[in-house]
């Protein structure tokens, strides 16, 4: 929905950001959500005293969105990578602006489904006990992301080994170890900053059944 | 799978099932969104945490399927009908096309989706252990210090400044202040900063509500399926007022209603309100402006004024009540002068009309809202006068002592 709404709306809501420049910070306290009309936006956390980057966000997307369900510190931070044109709304003037936009609406609806299920397929990561199956889900999860990856065959996914360890709830040395293991027994391999797997149905099956037998 | 299957002219598509049909699998892709029109469907999915398996009925008038084909991921519930059963079949852009003429609709999806969103979110992280933590300012505070570390120092200063900006009494706050002036003068951030334990931890002051995971629990989740429930749903429909308490399905209802002469298959999303009688219109209006939408539920009332009957008894009631109703969403939408003539009229041409009382009332309320004080008690007065008594009449006085009082 390249927004016809955009126009008069600039007006309003529109910010702009310098690349490099601070959206806001995690831990601030989040009253507004933004909607990027253009430019690009890195999403990073401090994680274990390291800022990780969460995603790099673009035209269309939207962000800061928790802040429309309450008063909530922000889990992240939001810095501009170039320079970039947002739409901010603030979490009061929801009610208004969704009745008077509807498209708005509806596109933070599709946002929404999309998110709610890639938090529950996350959380099915974390609610597997053997760190290894964890690890396995993890890679499964990424797979199934890139509708693109024919699953049947050999598959490269652009991850570190810092990532799957973020992914799966698991300190990196631990995250290490499994993957090691796994590299030792050809079901991966590893280099810097990507992970091939051999047979990523194999693992899916794996993590199915144990999922499955979990519960009984 | 569907024993029958028809297109209305709009292309929306309703489909009958026989009792104990399967609707989609868990698993299955697909696009479609659905709204049971009637019979049962109950929705089957295992939850997260237990692998229980959870059941929820859809009520007539609810939307199932809506997450899975928004989002484009698989289905995570089975759902199956229980009895015959008649729905809707619409494809996102129907979908779409459907809710972007109801913007309430939307929005109470949006608070759903968020809430479940939050719920899983939360979760999430008591699994993760981060619920245990926090003091936001303290947080923050380190934030800050991560980024003066390693040099830096724009997002260090960033930090710091939210941070005075709104802890100004916090812990760190005279820290905070410090670290500001010392990159205000370009010095370089001190050896021992950002350490894994910097003194003691804060006593917790204002913080947000700890998540220690015991403010939730995993049952509270709602079932992982993909049905539109709200926490809220008032099955009393008279409370026009409440417009934020009243259910989807209500609406829902007032959308498919059956009160409409089409039939099922007539139904379209381009006449959602397919009645043409005032009774349909009437009806229709209210549940426009019980959900806020006056400029609709305008429209309607300005039809039925337009239709001019009033050879029944009740088309003239409802007749008189369009005037009313239409004067009310003017003052809603903040135009006084058209609201002004409305209630005026019924003033004029009704004077024996159960709604003369109100549109007097009205109109007090109205020159109270402009500023003509004097006015208003003018004709708060002549409600206050008015018999029978009622609670009007005691509003009314409130509202006069009120005015005076200023």
């Amino acid at each position: 929905m390249a927004m016809a709404l955009d126009e008069k709306f600039f007006e309003k809501f529109g910010v702009e950001y310098a690349p490099k420049e601070i959206i806001f910070c995690e831990w601030e306290p989040g009253n507004e959500f933004y909607f990027i009309q253009s430019g690009n936006v890195r999403i990073v956390k401090l994680i274990q005293n390291r800022e990780k980057n969460l995603s790099v966000l673009t035209d269309g997307d939207v962000f800061g969105e928790m802040a429309i369900l309450e008063e909530q510190p922000r889990s992240a931070t939001a810095i501009a990578l170039d320079h970039v044109k947002l739409l901010k709304f603030h979490r009061d003037n929801f009610d208004t602006l969704m009745s008077g936009n509807p498209a708005l609406a509806y596109k933070l609806l599709v946002i929404f489904s999309k998110r709610i299920y890639d938090a529950k397929r996350r959380l099915m990561i974390l609610l597997l006990e053997e760190p290894q199956l964890k690890i396995m889900d993890v890679l499964v999860m990424l797979a199934e992301q890139d509708p693109h990856l024919d699953l049947q065959q050999e598959i490269t996914l652009q991850v570190t080994s810092q990532d799957v360890a973020r992914w799966a709830g698991l300190t990196e040395g631990d995250a290490q170890k499994e993957l090691t293991h796994l590299s030792r027994t050809d079901k991966i391999e590893l280099f810097g900053d990507k992970i091939v797997v051999k047979k990523i149905r194999e693992f899916q099956r794996l993590v199915a059944s144990r999922r499955k037998s979990m519960y009984q | 799978m569907s024993n029958g299957a028809g297109s209305g002219p709009s292309g929306v598509i309703t489909r009958t099932y026989k009792a104990g049909s399967i609707i989609y699998f868990e698993n299955d892709k697909s696009e479609y969104i659905y709204i049971l029109k009637s019979g049962k469907v109950v929705l089957t999915s295992v939850k997260l945490d237990s692998g229980e398996e959870v059941k929820e009925e859809v009520r007539e008038g609810e939307f199932f399927g809506v997450k899975s084909a928004l989002g484009k991921y698989p289905r995570e519930e089975t759902a199956q009908t229980l009895t015959n059963t008649l729905v809707l079949v619409l494809t996102p852009a129907d979908f779409e096309r459907l809710v972007l003429r109801n913007a309430n609709v939307v929005r109470k999806m949006l608070r759903v989706f968020s809430n479940q969103l939050r719920r899983i979110v939360k979760m999430e992280r008591s699994v993760l252990g981060e619920g245990e933590i926090v003091n936001p300012d303290a947080e923050l505070f380190k934030i800050g210090e991560y980024y003066y570390k390693v040099g830096d120092t724009k997002h260090a200063q960033y930090a710091y400044k939210r941070y005075m900006e709104y802890y100004a009494d916090g812990e760190k706050a005279d820290m905070a202040m410090k670290r500001i002036r010392a990159i205000d003068a370009g010095e370089p951030a001190p050896d021992d900063i950002g350490g894994p334990d910097e003194g003691p931890p804060s006593a917790q002051p204002q913080a947000r509500p700890v998540d220690r995971g015991d403010d939730f629990s995993l049952d509270d989740q709602g079932g992982p399926s993909d049905m539109i429930d709200f926490d809220d749903s008032s099955d009393d429909r008279d409370s026009r007022q409440v417009a934020s308490s009243t259910a989807l399905e209500d609406e829902m209802d007032d959308f498919l209603s059956d009160d409409t002469s089409g039939g099922l298959d007539d139904f379209s999303l381009d006449d959602a309100v397919s009645g043409n009688t005032p009774k349909d219109l009437s009806g229709a209006a209210d549940a426009s402006f019980s959900r806020g939408n006056y400029t609709t539920a305008l429209d309607l009332y300005q039809k039925i004024i337009s239709m001019n009957r009033t050879s029944s008894a009740e088309d003239k009631k409802l007749f008189e009540k369009a005037h009313f109703d239409a004067g009310r969403c003017y003052m809603e939408m903040a135009k006084p002068k058209e609201a002004l003539d409305m209630f005026s009229r019924i003033l004029r041409s009704f004077p024996d009309s159960p709604y003369m009382k109100l549109a007097i009332y009205h109109l007090g309320l109205l020159f109270e809202s402009v500023n003509q004080k004097d006015k208003a008690i003018t004709y708060f007065n002549k409600v206050l006068n008015m018999t029978p008594k009622d609670k009007l009449n005691s509003e009314a006085l409130t509202k006069i002592k009120q005015l005076q009082g200023k």
